[in-house]
C-alpha cells in the first residue's frame, strides 16, 4: 500500500478573487461593510460631479459658432469650446505670421527628432547627443524661430547644428538596428578596422569636415522671413521661455553651487551673496527690474531685446533655485566618497565630474524636476509685463469682441495643456529615477 | 564695507558717464521713430473697443486706430507699427525709458499725471465717465438708490477711488467688492454676489453685451466722474507732441469737414473747399512745421479714416465695436452738441 500517487495532481485554479473582475471587485470595494459604504459614497460623489461637468463640457457644449453669442443661442449652460478652437494658433503660435507657422513646427519636430535617441534602448553615446541638443539645437531652432539674415556665427552653428542632427539621426538607426555606433560603422564601410587608431581618427575627422563643408554650402542658399520677437507668444513663448531657463538652470545651478562650497573666500562669498539676493526677490521683481529699470540705465538707442532680458532674469533666477537643490545633493554624499576619490589620484575637477556629481544628481531628480515644473508654471508671469505667453493669450480671449467674456473655457483648456506637459515631465524623471537607481533596488 | 562702496561708485561713474552721452546724442522723437522704420505705440493687455487681439494676431480697437494713424502721417503706412501691450503698473515707466514712442491706450488725462509723470497728454480722443449698472428686476432707476448697496469694482483703479467719493460726497455708505479681475467681477455680480457693478460706462456697455441675457441689466444715467482719454508722449519733444496731437485733430477735422476713407482720394483731386485742401496738403505748406511730408494727412485718412469712422467700427454699432451709442454724447462733433472740437487746419 502506497500513499504516494503517481499521477501529479491538476493544479487548482487560482481563486476568484484574483482572476474575474467581480472577484476584485468584491476584495478591494467591497470586502466590508464599512468599505461597502464608502464606496458607495465614492462612487455617488464621482458620478454627480463628473455627470455635471461631462453635461457642461460636453454634452451641451457648442464646437462651431461664430461668437459667444452664436454660443448662447444655441445652448445657454454649456460650454463654448468654439472660441478657443478659433484661437488655437493664438494660443499655440502667439502672433506668429500664419504662413510661417510650419517654422515653429519644424523647430518643434527637430528637437523631438534630436532627443528620441535619448529614450531608446541600444544606442550608444546618449552623454554627447544630450550635449548637442543643449548647445547645438538653439542656435538651430533659434534661427527657424527668428529668421532674416544670418550672420557669419549663426552660418557656422546652423550649420554645426544641421551636420549633428543628421549625424545622431543616422547613429542612433545604427544603434538600433546593427548595434553599431556610426563611426564604427563609417569606418567598417570604408574597411578600415585594420588601420591604426591615428589612421581612423583622421579618416573619421575628414568625413566630418567634407558633411560639414557640403552642409555649409546648402544652408547658404537658405534664408527664412524675419520674425520680430514681438510676434512670438501662446505656448511657443512659453516653452522658449521656461525650455531656455530649464536647460540653463542645471549647469548655472551646479557652478554656483560648487562656488558655494568652494574654499576660495572670493568665489564663495560672490556665489553666496548672488544665490542669496536673488532668490530673496520674488520673480516678479526680478522681471520688472529686467525690463523697465534696466533700459534706464542703458545709453539711448541702445534697446536691448524685452525677450532676452526676460530670459536672462528666468534663467539667473531658476540657476539660484538649482544651485540649492545641487548643494543639498553634494551634501548628501559621504565623505568617504571623496576621499576615495583623492585616493586614486583624482583632482577636484575629475572627483566632482565622474565620482561625487553622478552620485549626487541621481538623488536630486525628485527636486530638479520639481524645479523644473515651478519653472514652467512660474513663466506664466512674463503675461503681466506684457508677453502675450499661454496664459496672456487665453485671457486676451475673454476681452476678443466676438468672444467677450468668455474665460471659464480658456482657463480649463489651459490647464488641461500644462497638466500634461508636467506630467510627461514627472512621468520621464520616474523613468530616469527607476533606471538610474536600477543598482540600489530595495 | 568699502568693497561695497568702491563697485557702487564705480557703477555710478559708469552710469554717469552713459547719461553724458545721452545728452550729447540727443535725437528728436521724430528722428528716431524714421531711422528704426516703424512707430513703437503702447496699449494696455486687452481692453474691449480700446484695444484688442483678434484671433488672427492682429491688434485692432479704437487706440490702436490712433497709433495707426500716427504711423500713416510719419510713414504713409498704417502697417509700419509695433503696438506693445504693456500692463499698467509699468505702462509709464515704458514711456520715459523711450521703450514705446507714445501711449494710446485708456489713461486718464488728470493734473498729476500731466505734470508729475513727464508726460504730455495730446487731445482727448474719447471722453468716457464712471456709471453704474443694476439688475432690471431690482427696481433701481437712479443712482442715488444704492445706499449701502454692495458694489463690485476693480482694485487700484480710479473707478475705486471716484466709488468711495461718491458715496462720501452723498453720505451713501456704498460697501465696495473689489476684483483683480474684470471677468471674476463680471461673474460675481451675476450671481448677486454684489447689487451694481461700477465701471467706465464704455466698459459697463462691452460688459453687458457679454451677458448671457443683456436684456436684464440697465445702465443708470449717472455719470460719477469725468474720464477723458487721451494718447500720450514723453515730455520734452515739442514737435512730437504736435505730430500726435494733430493726428487726432485731423481724424475730428476730417469728419466734421465730411472727408473719409472712401472720398479722400475724390476730395484731394475736386473739393474746392479750402479747408479741405489745406488738409489734404492741395494747398499751402501746413505740414512743414511738423517735420513730415506733404500728404501727411492724406495718408491718415486714406489708411485709418476718420474719427466718425473708427467710433462706429469699435465704439459704436460695427461688426467689432462695443456698441455705445454716439449721438447727444460727450464724443459727437461740436456741430452736433458734443465735445469733439479741433482746431482749423490753417
Amino acid at each position: 500500500m502506497s500513499m504516494v500517487k503517481h499521477e501529479k495532481t491538476a493544479p487548482r485554479d487560482a481563486p476568484l478573487s484574483e482572476t474575474t473582475f467581480i472577484g476584485w471587485l468584491q476584495k478591494n470595494l467591497f470586502s466590508s461593510w464599512i468599505n461597502t459604504i464608502l464606496t458607495i459614497i465614492s462612487i455617488y460623489i464621482i458620478y454627480s460631479v463628473s455627470k455635471s461637468l461631462l453635461i457642461w463640457g460636453v454634452l451641451d457644449a457648442v464646437w462651431v459658432a461664430e461668437n459667444r453669442r452664436e454660443c448662447f443661442a444655441i445652448s445657454k449652460h454649456g460650454a463654448c469650446w468654439a472660441g478657443v478652437l478659433i484661437w488655437f494658433d493664438n494660443i499655440f503660435y502667439g502672433r506668429f505670421p500664419r504662413d510661417q507657422i510650419w517654422r515653429v513646427n519644424l523647430g518643434g519636430l527637430l528637437l523631438v527628432l534630436w532627443m528620441a535617441p535619448l529614450w531608446l534602448p541600444r544606442v550608444k553615446d546618449k552623454i554627447f547627443i544630450g550635449l548637442s541638443t543643449v548647445f547645438l539645437y538653439p542656435f538651430l531652432a533659434g534661427y527657424l524661430f527668428a529668421g532674416g539674415d544670418k550672420g557669419i556665427f549663426m552660418q557656422v552653428m546652423t550649420t554645426g547644428a544641421i551636420v549633428c542632427l543628421i549625424g545622431n539621426t543616422v547613429h542612433s538607426i545604427l544603434g538600433m538596428t546593427s548595434g553599431r555606433s556610426l563611426p564604427e560603422y563609417l569606418i567598417a564601410v570604408l574597411g578600415k578596422e585594420k588601420a591604426s587608431d591615428g589612421n581612423q581618427r583622421n579618416t573619421l575627422l575628414a568625413i566630418l569636415a567634407v558633411a560639414y563643408v557640403v552642409v555649409y554650402a546648402l544652408q547658404m542658399g537658405w534664408t527664412v522671413m524675419a520674425v520680430p520677437w514681438s510676434k512670438w507668444g501662446g505656448m511657443h513663448l512659453t516653452l522658449v521661455i521656461s525650455g531656455i531657463g530649464i536647460t540653463s538652470a542645471l549647469p548655472g545651478g551646479i557652478i554656483l553651487a560648487l562656488g558655494r562650497r568652494s574654499r576660495l573666500p572670493v568665489i564663495r562669498v560672490l556665489s553666496v551673496s548672488f544665490i542669496e539676493i536673488f532668490r530673496s526677490v520674488p520673480l516678479i521683481t526680478v522681471l520688472f527690474m529686467a525690463t523697465t529699470m534696466f533700459p534706464l540705465f542703458m545709453p539711448e538707442g541702445f534697446v536691448l531685446n524685452k525677450l532676452v532680458q526676460v530670459i536672462i532674469a528666468v534663467c539667473l533666477f531658476s540657476a539660484c533655485y538649482m544651485a540649492e537643490t545641487v548643494r543639498a545633493g553634494l551634501q548628501a554624499i559621504p565623505k568617504g566618497q571623496y576621499e576615495a576619490a583623492h585616493t586614486i589620484g583624482l583632482g577636484y575637477w575629475g572627483m566632482m565630474a565622474f565620482v561625487v556629481m553622478p552620485q549626487a544628481l541621481k538623488h536630486m531628480i525628485p527636486n530638479i524636476v520639481g524645479s523644473f515644473i515651478g519653472l514652467l508654471k512660474d513663466t506664466t508671469l512674463v503675461s503681466i509685463i506684457g508677453l502675450f505667453d499661454l496664459l496672456g493669450m487665453l485671457r486676451a480671449i475673454s476681452q476678443d469682441i466676438p468672444w467677450r467674456g468668455l474665460h471659464h473655457e480658456p482657463l480649463i483648456f489651459g490647464a488641461a495643456l500644462f497638466f500634461v506637459i508636467c506630467f510627461a515631465m514627472s512621468k520621464y524623471s520616474r523613468h530616469l529615477e527607476v533606471k538610474l537607481s536600477a543598482g540600489e533596488k530595495h | 564695507m568699502k568693497p561695497n562702496s568702491f563697485v557702487l561708485s564705480v557703477a555710478a561713474v559708469v552710469a554717469m558717464s552713459f547719461a553724458g552721452a545721452t545728452v550729447a546724442t540727443a535725437k528728436t522723437t521724430l528722428e528716431i521713430v524714421k531711422e528704426r522704420g516703424h512707430l513703437r505705440c503702447q496699449v494696455g493687455p486687452a481692453s474691449p473697443g480700446f484695444y484688442n487681439l483678434d484671433a488672427k494676431g492682429n491688434w485692432y480697437g479704437s487706440d490702436v486706430s490712433i497709433c495707426q494713424a500716427v504711423a500713416a502721417a510719419i510713414f504713409g503706412s498704417k502697417t509700419k507699427l509695433e503696438i506693445q501691450s504693456v500692463s499698467s503698473q509699468v505702462r509709464f515707466t515704458a514711456l520715459a525709458n523711450g521703450e514705446s514712442d507714445m501711449l494710446s491706450r485708456t489713461a486718464t488725462w488728470t493734473l498729476l499725471r500731466d505734470t508729475q509723470l513727464g508726460l504730455d497728454f495730446t487731445a482727448v480722443n474719447f471722453y468716457d465717465g464712471q456709471g453704474f449698472m443694476v439688475p432690471k428686476d431690482s427696481g433701481i432707476t437712479s443712482a442715488m438708490q444704492l445706499k449701502g448697496a454692495t458694489v463690485c469694482v476693480l482694485t487700484g483703479t480710479t473707478t475705486e477711488l471716484n466709488l468711495a467719493d461718491f458715496s462720501r460726497v452723498n453720505n451713501m455708505n456704498i460697501k465696495p467688492v473689489t476684483f483683480e479681475d474684470s471677468n471674476v467681477r463680471n461673474d460675481t455680480y451675476l450671481q448677486g454676489g454684489c447689487d451694481a457693478l461700477t465701471n467706465d460706462k464704455s466698459g459697463l456697455a462691452s460688459n453687458k453685451a457679454a451677458f448671457p441675457n443683456p436684456g436684464d441689466h440697465i445702465v443708470l444715467p449717472e455719470t460719477i466722474s469725468k474720464e477723458p482719454l487721451a494718447p500720450a508722449v514723453r515730455q520734452g519733444d515739442a514737435q512730437w507732441f504736435d505730430i500726435v496731437k494733430w493726428t487726432v485733430y485731423t481724424l475730428i477735422n476730417a469728419e466734421e469737414l465730411g472727408v473719409n476713407k472712401a472720398n479722400v482720394d475724390k476730395m484731394r483731386s475736386t473739393s474746392t473747399n479750402a479747408s479741405v485742401r489745406r488738409m489734404l496738403g492741395v494747398e499751402g505748406n501746413l505740414n512743414e512745421g511738423l517735420g513730415l511730408s506733404k500728404d501727411w494727412a492724406y495718408n491718415i485718412i486714406k489708411e485709418v479714416g476718420n474719427y466718425g469712422e473708427i467710433y462706429e467700427a469699435y465704439m459704436g454699432g460695427g461688426k467689432l465695436g462695443i456698441g455705445i451709442s454716439r449721438a447727444g454724447s460727450a464724443n459727437d462733433l461740436w456741430t452736433k452738441g458734443g465735445l469733439m472740437y479741433a482746431p482749423p487746419f490753417r
